[in-house]
């Protein structure tokens, strides 16, 4: 039976289907070029419109725009427009995520990938992955319902009792904190819980994906458990850690939804990480809409170019911050 | 080799052929089909006469969300006055809906705010038409300073038009401040020592602007520093009280979370959710609560004032029922050029019905919208009657 198939395919009368099909390769890699095209292209094409359609904007109001002040002018009636306190707002509620959430998804990688017992590994991985799923609209009404008033307000108070008395921060932590909890730190907090499981589950993967190798020669050297993870593991995989913690910087400067939904939206003239605030991406989801003037519009398009470079410059200063890391590691692993 | 090759072009002649003689084989069986078909492309000639087939016509408009529920109620309880008309109104905001009627992308729109001048150039033979009047109420959460006796009923607070515009100018910033505390003589020894928190609406809306039009009706100051718009810019944001949330519901949702807040919503979002919302003193010094005879009186003290274009500020009203924040609501439609002269009758005979009907001028009263007083509604209703299409008059 299986001689009878092996002449078929080999006689010559059977070569027919593969001559039809032997130009796979070629078409294949073809696509493949296109759709690697796509993404460059794609860039580009939102970039081009972002600046094409913002002209006006930025003819209007120059560097001046983006001129960090205390005393912004957002005003849409008078057509008088500074862009200043959205890009604090999302500057300053990203790092303060990135803040709260990397020791902890960092921590929670580590118990995952090296200390976990093995039944509870897997509900973990499920409920972090969960977490992941929730739209962040929900985390939007969760926020102000349940986790700003009875979370972030207290805490919110505290910092301002404590971090707020120390001459150097107290302009960062001054209070009075709102009692709803409605604030720049309401906003980071929820955003630190939004990006952990991003961070937590590659970090995971990053640490598992190290071979065994590493873990038995630096326990076989003598070292503890503590000194295995924190002297061996971490800076193997810290390249890719440090990728985990940009997927979450990314997602922390573009959420939209649930920033709107917890930080106030409010113009303020206050630095404080405790008053209300706006982002760059709330404002344009708040007032694109309505944005009945050309020049508001085009205003709006403007922060949306401004909140574009951002994330680029901030991809592109990590990756190289990556590349470096990892050229390291490698040189101290060869030496 | 070669005679699978013919074989296969064989095939492919044959599958070809069939293909080709398809379209010959239909027209066989049209003739049977065409009697049901045809009477859709002459019902101009006798439009009662046979009905159309249902859902044949589709009307579409975008514009106000602050209409939204009830032309969602209209559209559907439309179908079983004429069930040949399907309309699709989408709420994505005054000015997405202003600017798709002046692209034409839309057969009517929905606006809470007037066209400009450049607008009205653009779009060339737009026209607003009132349809609906909405108020605008001031909802607040106090932690009173002391309870109220068990049997007592509290008190609604009273505002006054000067005290709305210091307070959202930051001017008044404690709820015990005397010029709150003369208007609630009821409410002395209960109004806290604390300072207010201001909700405003952070998304552009028809909502602010009604507000805003009346905070500049009400003090000219206002006006000049801050004027009337979708969203403008908040006193009350830079003096570090402000706060802005998305939709009523976000507003709502802040007082109701933010002890010695105040906000504001449409009247229909109020009475529908149950916030206390506070009674005003009107510009002829009576105090009213916001209701559908508040607003109606509204519109009648300015009945007279429409301009040619039918859109009215009837903010702060003169009269002694009248609640002082009040806005219309417009549909916009192009009145000379429209194509389609069958679909501009089933249009417009839907925003009279939607005008006149008894049933659906109960649905929106019910809603929390007032519908047009009688010297309004005709007054829609015979600008209504000047459209044109193709030179003919719409409406007979």
């Amino acid at each position: 039976m299986l001689n009878q198939v092996k002449a078929i395919f080999s006689s010559r009368r059977s070569t027919w289907p593969k001559r039809l099909y032997g130009h796979g390769d070629p078409i294949w890699t073809l696509l493949l070029i296109f759709g690697s095209l796509l993404v460059p292209l794609l860039i580009l094409a939102v970039g081009w419109m972002l600046w094409n359609q913002s002209a006006a904007a930025r003819a209007e109001f120059g560097w001046n725009f983006l001129l960090p002040t205390l005393d912004a002018n957002w005003d849409p009636i008078a057509s008088n427009f500074q862009a200043w306190p959205f890009v604090y707002g999302t500057l300053l509620t990203s790092v303060v995520a990135i803040a709260l959430a990397v020791p902890m998804s960092v921590g929670v990688a580590i118990f995952l990938a090296e200390l976990c017992p093995s039944w509870l590994r897997l509900p973990l991985n499920w409920m972090i992955e969960l977490l992941a799923a929730i739209p962040s609209v929900v985390y939007g009404l969760w926020g102000i319902f349940v986790f700003l008033p009875n979370i972030v307000a207290p805490v919110g108070s505290l910092m301002s009792k404590t971090l707020g008395q120390i001459p150097g921060l107290a302009p960062l932590f001054a209070g009075p904190m709102p009692h709803s909890g409605v604030s720049r730190l309401g906003a980071a907090f929820i955003l630190a819980i939004m990006i952990m499981p991003t961070i937590t589950a590659v970090t995971r993967d990053v640490l598992l994906s190290i071979p065994n190798s590493q873990r038995e020669a630096s326990l076989a050297l003598g070292s503890t458990q503590w000194e295995a993870i924190w002297k061996v593991l971490l800076p193997y995989g810290l390249s890719g850690i440090l990728g985990a913690i940009l997927l979450g910087l990314g997602r922390a400067l573009g959420e939209t939804m649930a920033v709107t939904m917890v930080i106030g939206n409010s113009i303020t003239g206050k630095p404080s990480l405790l008053s209300p605030g706006y982002t760059m991406a709330s404002v344009i989801a708040n007032e694109f809409a309505e944005a009945v003037s050309e020049l508001h519009s085009q205003v709006l398009i403007e922060i949306g170019l401004v909140l574009f470079f951002l994330t680029l410059a901030l991809n592109v200063a990590a990756r190289l911050l990556v590349w470096s890391v990892a050229r390291r590691t490698l040189q101290e692993v060869r030496s | 080799m070669r005679k699978i090759l013919f074989v296969l072009v064989a095939v492919a002649m044959l599958l070809s052929a069939c293909g080709g003689a398809q379209p010959t084989a239909t027209p066989t069986a049209a003739p049977t089909a065409a009697p049901t078909t045809a009477p859709a492309a002459v019902p101009t000639v006798a439009p009662t006469a046979t009905p159309l087939p249902p859902g044949s016509i589709q009307i579409n408009g975008a514009g106000a969300t602050f209409p939204l529920p009830v032309y969602t109620e209209w559209a559907y309880a439309y179908q079983y006055v004429d069930p040949s008309v399907v309309i699709n109104y989408q709420g994505i905001g005054s000015g997405g809906g202003k600017k798709a009627i002046i692209d034409g992308t839309v057969d009517f729109a929905g606006s809470d705010s007037v066209l400009k001048d450049e607008e009205y150039q653009a779009g060339k033979d737009l026209q607003m038409y009132p349809i609906l009047a909405g108020a605008v109420v001031v909802i607040y959460n106090i932690n009173w300073a002391q309870p109220f006796p068990a049997d007592a009923k509290i008190p609604t607070l009273v505002l006054d038009r000067q005290t709305l515009v210091d307070i959202y100018s930051a001017k008044i910033t404690k709820w015990n401040d005397p010029a709150i505390l003369a208007l609630n003589p009821d409410l002395g020894g209960y109004l806290p020592d604390a300072s207010i928190t201001v909700v405003h609406r952070s998304d552009g809306s028809g909502t602010t602007e009604i507000f805003t039009k009346a905070l500049s009706a009400f003090s000219p100051e206002w006006k000049t520093n801050v004027g009337a718009g979708a969203s403008v810019q908040w006193p009350v944001d830079k003096a570090g009280n402000g706060v802005g949330s998305k939709g009523n519901q976000g507003v709502a949702a802040a007082v109701q979370n933010t002890p010695n807040s105040l906000g504001y919503v449409e009247l229909s979002y109020a009475v529908s959710n149950k916030l206390a919302y506070a009674a005003m003193r009107n510009k002829a010094g009576k105090v009213v609560q916001a209701d559908a005879a508040s607003v109606q009186s509204a519109m009648a003290d300015f009945a007279g004032a429409f301009d040619a274009k039918l859109t009215a500020n009837i903010v702060d009203a003169p009269g002694e029922g009248s609640w002082p924040i009040v806005g219309y609501t417009y549909l916009i439609l192009h009145t000379t050029s429209m194509e389609d002269c069958l679909k501009a009758r089933k249009l417009l005979e839907y925003i009279r019905w939607s005008l006149t009907d008894q049933g659906a001028g109960k649905r929106a009263a019910e809603l929390g919208y007032a519908v047009l007083p009688p010297a309004v509604r005709d007054n829609v209703l015979a600008k209504l009657g000047e459209v044109t299409c193709k030179g003919q008059p719409v409406l007979k």
